[in-house]
């Protein structure tokens, strides 16, 4: 498996993604043109004939026996621009009285454009079946590898946001608390026209005065910053990399923005610059040691790759591939790549 | 008789009784002796300040029974709501949430905090004994106000505004309350509406939400309470509404009660009003009306039988002119009941 630049014959798998990727994953929307606009955007990105603030990079897993696409990733290299980027800040008020011997704090939401301009880590969908052997942890941190290389074309600081938490049957509490009021919709409607780049229109619909989070239902209360049960793993992924809640939750869901500086993420951090040599004798990657793994990218821009290689087979200025992998990188002897382990040290495991 | 007359000191057991026996909630009248004893000195202060003070004052009016001399009602006056400090309320407005691109357009209800009402004329303190509560004496307590603004007008503003209770129920559980101030001032309505009385105004900035509050986000009965009286203010309100006071967008940020907003030239008892010089004597037929002196410091109110004519003085009934301490040749104002 690795992963490579979206291709504008991708199409048609990146519809069958989108189709299965279902509530909750906004940036994949169900619908061809909207997916080819997506397509587009990419391609212009990777042939940088758009402006940095635009681009888009989305990144295709592919298998290299069948050439399937298998799952998709993204990084936006500077958030609204195009269109305006909104969160509630989590913030507080406090009403305090010494006459009468009260001082109370009060949760407020008070909406923001604050993180126009940073960089997210947005998209990520991996097709069930590909649900093993360090797919889906190739598929996410692959993106710092990228953002390793590249730091030039994003912000200092890079977000992800997480889906917020909604029940079984798609119902967001703090969309039934609060965005309902002022948008008769369905949080799954919303959610739809949000993929469809709608989210501008709908935020300018809701309520511009700051909320006072004790008006909203318990229900509502209890999910501010909380993730969808799905999300779980990703955000431990985000976590052990380096990213933290901001403050900042979703304006429909209240799920979480996480936040880091590019400079801080792990994986940015520890990797290392490393020689390729050519070798059968090479160990191959056991995707079940899952601290005995390497993400190495190939440096490359419009043909950038990365895979997972064995520990084993890096040593401390070089890296044995063998033939096969090296093809699939598309390196050769003497060429440079950058190496670094796919998980944090043993301290988060 | 009935009377109404300026409240002193020998009056404060007479209004702790009649505090004790009315339902209504009044406000800005404490039970506390001390507090209502501060409240009627600065109604004395307020009153022999004359027509010149043009500060701050609040002028308590009592309901006297000149036969038993018991005190059966109270109303109040404050020249300038707020008393020099904020005088705090809701204005109920509309924000539109539209978007064009979406084809929605939507009227959102949302309370803003406002200081409007500050310095505008406040009627307050209205509290009557049951046992009058169905004579002439209700409608007397409330206009002898606007007949004492009629002989004093330069202290007072044209803009009259009078608070009207809100919805709480019979366990003294308020809606608005508990879906907006309790979640901020961590107080019981009782205790907060106490604290109000007694307390420095200061706490209400201090512990009042500043930021708007959306009235979709607010329980429904709490929203549906918005500017609604509580029944044992029907009485009251009808009578305000036919001296030509009107619901106002203003409501009282503590209980959602409505504020009824009038002008003073334009009410019913002013627009109304005549002056005359009294000739005490007897008064056979005619029709019942307001009858006031024109003191500013000893200012008396009463109802009784005028017969109109042309000429600039007017025949006063004996016992009507004696209660109000007018003689011969003095001024009178009336305006018919």
């Amino acid at each position: 498996m690795y992963i490579r630049p979206i291709q504008r014959d991708d199409l048609d798998a990146l519809t069958v993604l989108a189709k299965n990727s279902g509530v909750g994953v906004t940036s994949l929307p169900d619908n061809r043109q909207k997916m080819q606009a997506k397509l587009e955007q990419a391609l212009m990105s990777f042939e940088k004939t758009n402006d940095v603030e635009d681009r888009l990079y989305l990144f295709a897993l592919v298998d290299e026996n069948t050439d399937e696409v298998a799952g998709i990733c993204a990084l936006e290299a500077s958030i609204g621009h195009q269109d305006v980027w909104y969160n509630y800040h989590v913030g507080k008020s406090v009403h305090a009285s010494r006459d009468i011997g009260v001082h109370k704090v009060t949760q407020t939401l008070y909406l923001s454009n604050d993180l126009t301009g940073s960089s997210e880590i947005a998209t990520l969908f991996l097709m069930p079946d590909y649900r093993k052997d360090q797919n889906g942890q190739l598929l996410s941190r692959s993106r710092y590898m990228f953002l390793a290389e590249f730091p030039e074309l994003f912000g200092d600081t890079i977000i992800a946001e997480m889906r917020g938490y909604s029940d079984d049957h798609g119902h967001s509490p703090f969309w039934d608390s609060l965005g309902k009021h002022f948008f008769q919709m369905n949080f799954s409607d919303a959610d739809y026209l949000t993929g469809l780049g709608n989210k501008a229109f709908i935020a300018e619909l809701m309520p511009k005065f700051p909320i006072y989070v004790p008006m909203l239902s318990e229900e509502a209360q209890a999910v501010i910053g909380r993730v969808h049960p799905h999300t779980e793993p990703a955000l431990a992924m985000l976590k052990s990399e380096g990213f933290d809640f901001n403050g900042y939750v979703d304006i429909f869901d209240a799920g979480p923005s996480v936040a880091t500086k590019i400079k801080d993420i792990r994986a940015v951090r520890e990797s290392e610059i490393k020689l390729v040599g050519i070798s059968d004798k090479s160990p191959m990657p056991d995707y079940d040691d899952k601290h005995g793994l390497l993400l190495v990218s190939n440096r490359r821009f419009g043909d950038y790759r990365v895979m997972l290689i064995n520990t084993g087979a890096a040593g401390d200025d070089s890296v044995w591939l063998s033939a096969k992998q090296a093809e699939t990188l598309n390196v050769t002897d003497g060429d440079t790549v950058r190496v670094v382990s796919l998980r944090p040290t043993e301290k988060s495991s | 008789m009935l009377v109404v007359r300026p409240s002193t000191f020998v009056d404060l057991a007479g209004i702790e009784r009649l505090l004790d026996e009315t339902d209504a909630r009044v406000t800005t009248l404490p039970k506390e002796r001390d507090k209502l004893s501060e409240k009627i000195s600065e109604s004395d202060d307020a009153f022999r300040s004359g027509i010149d003070a043009d500060g701050p004052a609040s002028f308590l009016f009592v309901l006297e029974d000149t036969e038993s001399n018991d005190v059966v009602g109270t109303s109040g006056i404050d020249a300038q709501a707020g008393n020099g400090y904020p005088f705090f309320n809701y204005r109920l407005d509309e924000v539109v949430h539209a978007s064009h691109h979406l084809n929605i357009s939507s009227k959102v209800p949302v309370l803003f905090l406002s200081h409007e009402l500050t310095g505008r004329t406040l009627l307050r303190s209205f509290a009557i004994d049951p046992a009058v509560r169905d004579s002439d004496g209700f409608e007397l307590l409330s206009r002898a106000r606007l007949m004492f603004m009629a002989a004093n007008p330069e202290r007072f503003s044209q803009e009259l505004i009078v608070e009207i209770q809100g919805i709480f129920d019979d366990k003294g559980d308020c809606p608005f309350w508990d879906a907006v101030g309790r979640k901020f001032f961590g107080l019981d309505f009782h205790t907060a509406d106490y604290y109000c009385s007694v307390k420095s105004k200061t706490f209400m900035s201090e512990l009042i939400p500043q930021h708007p509050v959306y009235v979709p986000l607010l329980p429904p009965e709490a929203a549906a309470n918005i500017a609604q009286n509580h029944e044992a203010a029907n009485r009251i309100c009808q009578l305000l509404y036919r001296e030509g006071f009107r619901k106002s967008k203003f409501i009282d940020p503590f209980d959602g009660g409505p504020v009824l907003k009038g002008q003073l030239s334009f009410t019913h008892t002013y627009s109304n009003i005549r002056f005359k010089k009294a000739k005490p004597s007897e008064v056979i037929g005619g029709m019942k009306y307001m009858i006031s002196n024109q003191s500013a410091t000893d200012f008396r109110c009463a109802i009784g039988t005028l017969v109109d004519g042309i000429g600039d003085s007017i025949r006063l009934p004996l016992d009507v002119a004696e209660a109000l301490n007018i003689r011969e040749g003095d001024q009178i104002a009336y305006s018919p009941l």
